[in-house]
């Protein structure tokens, strides 16, 4: 009897977990599928190479597109060299104390806080004290300081589960540290950093409110010729032409949100063919 | 004895933090010679092990007192360079640790670092034969290293030490992960070894050291409690705890 007690338990254990799994997949199928069918119509070339308009029909996003992938790419550039070297150090070199350990919970901190305020910080630093106006200096710089703890934290983790024997190997044969750290330990964490860079720059790529705090404005008719030009970006223009009442601007918002996707997950298969290719000893 | 003496520890006494757990080791490491050290688990012999080429140097709390002479010249004085130690001091690990890249990267990335300007092939193929693997690996000199089995990781290890002409090996334990017939491979190497390079070879396995060691040094609980000629320790020790030891009465 205790037999027959025990299995239905596993099988109740089974239906919950996979009810929660079928619950998520079926909630993000029925968002997609509304988003399809709202936005589709609207999908054309006309729609990539527009820039936005009051009229609808002849409203674009191309500046947003274009925005954002400037800014995502200024992102990158700037985030992800900082991120790993503060990484190598944080792991490598930093002392083992008190005052490192209080760096690691404050990053960790830093990580869970609200975007908003990131973006109450670029403007106060970024648009306003180093006058930096509202261009993609200041968005890119924002958004930089956002993934930074992010990127940090999943490179330390990456480069700590590189095996300690890796380390005492090299250093037996003579090596410095440096040599160590770039020639051992670095290779064997890429694709683990990289896996925290994809995860990081598409949450990057999301984000609205420090954006619209820096000043990324929803109306540019022209693409931004440098970092010192103004901008705008896909989830801010989605969330502009969302707000508007009319049905038609909705449309368009969808069709901006199926763009958003779309560019995500290049980005992020991109990334994943790199991780597969640097991953060839394995 | 009038052989040369490679290494010489002078009243060597290592601590953790508070724990010491090497008292007061003076030894003389014979050159191209294989000496062992054996001892219980816990006995400090990988601690000895791992000062001969400052490998302790990583662990925080490690504290050393006493001299260990290499070349005429005390290794722990504050103007030595651990590194060029190294160079000249090999070590090979408890467990295959190749690094993860190709054969052939594996054996020339000391080197290369370490500024050697000569022909990479020849010395890789050169450190393959002389670690007994090359028949095994000279069609795949490009192929992951972490492909091939335990006993021939560790044979990629020691072929990367030897490619960097080193004057010794240090060997803490390299058998014990691997099963018996690539245990026999690497005892036979080390016994050819010992033409070209000085060993020292850290054991839990007595018989090991009793069928590959010249000398045999045997520490308890941090005091080096007899050293000398391998048959002699074996057959008529002059302590009563290397006997007990020995015998198999406690260990």
């Amino acid at each position: 009897m205790k037999r027959t007690h025990r299995k239905r338990k596993e099988k109740w254990f089974l239906w919950i977990c996979r009810g929660a799994t079928l619950l998520a997949v079926a909630v993000l199928l029925t968002l997609l599928f509304h988003v399809i069918r709202e936005g589709f119509a609207w999908l054309d070339l006309q729609f990539l190479d527009s820039f936005p308009s009051r009229k609808p029909e002849r409203a674009g996003i191309k500046s947003a597109l274009w925005g954002s992938v400037w800014v995502i790419g200024l992102t990158a550039l700037i985030s992800i060299p900082l991120s790993i070297a503060s990484a190598i150090y944080l792991e490598e070199y930093a002392p083992k104390n008190k005052w490192m350990r209080s760096v690691e919970i404050n990053l960790a901190n830093l990580a869970a806080m609200p975007s908003i305020l990131y973006g109450l910080l670029g403007l106060a630093i970024f648009v306003r004290f180093f006058d930096l106006d509202r261009s993609l200096w200041s968005g890119a710089l924002t958004l930089s300081l956002l993934v930074l703890p992010v990127i940090v934290i999943a490179a330390k983790g990456a480069i700590r589960s590189v095996p300690q024997s890796i380390r005492e190997g090299a250093y037996a044969l003579g090596a410095r540290r440096w040599q160590v750290v770039f020639y051992q330990v670095l290779p064997s964490a890429i694709p683990g950093i990289m896996t925290g860079i994809i995860l990081a720059l598409s949450r990057a790529m999301g984000e609205t409110a420090p954006l619209i705090m820096v000043g990324a404005l929803s109306y540019i008719a022209f693409l931004p010729e440098g970092p010192s030009d103004p901008f705008t970006a896909l989830p801010v223009q989605i969330f502009n032409w969302a707000a508007r009442p009319q049905a038609d601007f909705h449309g368009l918002a969808a069709g901006g949100i199926i763009v958003l996707l779309c560019l995500l997950l290049t980005l992020n298969a991109g990334a994943v063919f790199i991780r597969e290719k640097l991953q060839r000893y394995k | 004895m009038d052989k040369q003496i490679s290494l010489e520890t002078k009243n060597v006494s290592i601590s953790y933090g508070d724990k010491q757990v090497i008292r007061q080791v003076s030894l003389k490491v014979s050159s191209h010679q294989v000496t062992a050290v054996i001892g219980p688990s816990g006995c400090g012999k990988s601690t000895l092990l791992r000062t001969f080429n400052r490998m302790n140097d990583f662990i925080p709390s490690f504290s050393m007192e006493g001299e260990i002479i290499f070349q005429g010249k005390n290794i722990y004085e504050p103007s030595s360079d651990p590194g060029v130690i190294r160079q000249k001091i090999g070590m090979v690990f408890q467990r295959p640790n190749p690094f993860p890249k190709s054969i052939f990267k594996n054996i020339v990335w000391g080197p290369k670092i370490n500024g050697y300007s000569g022909d990479l092939q020849a010395l890789a193929e050169d450190a393959l034969k002389r670690a007994a693997l090359w028949e095994e690996v000279k069609d795949r000199l490009n192929d992951s290293a972490l492909k091939l089995s335990g006993g021939q990781q560790q044979r990629l290890c020691i072929a990367r030490a030897i490619a960097m002409n080193p004057e010794v090996i240090l060997m803490d334990e390299p058998c014990s992960a691997l099963d018996p017939s690539a245990t026999a491979r690497i005892e036979d190497l080390i016994k050819e070894l010992r033409t070209n390079y000085t060993i020292v070879i850290v054991t839990h396995n007595m018989q090991q050291a009793a069928r590959i060691s010249d000398q045999t040094a045997f520490l308890y609980e941090g005091d080096l409690v007899e050293y000398g000629v391998t048959k002699k320790i074996f057959t008529q020790p002059d302590k009563k705890r290397t006997e007990d030891y020995i015998t198999g009465r406690f260990g």
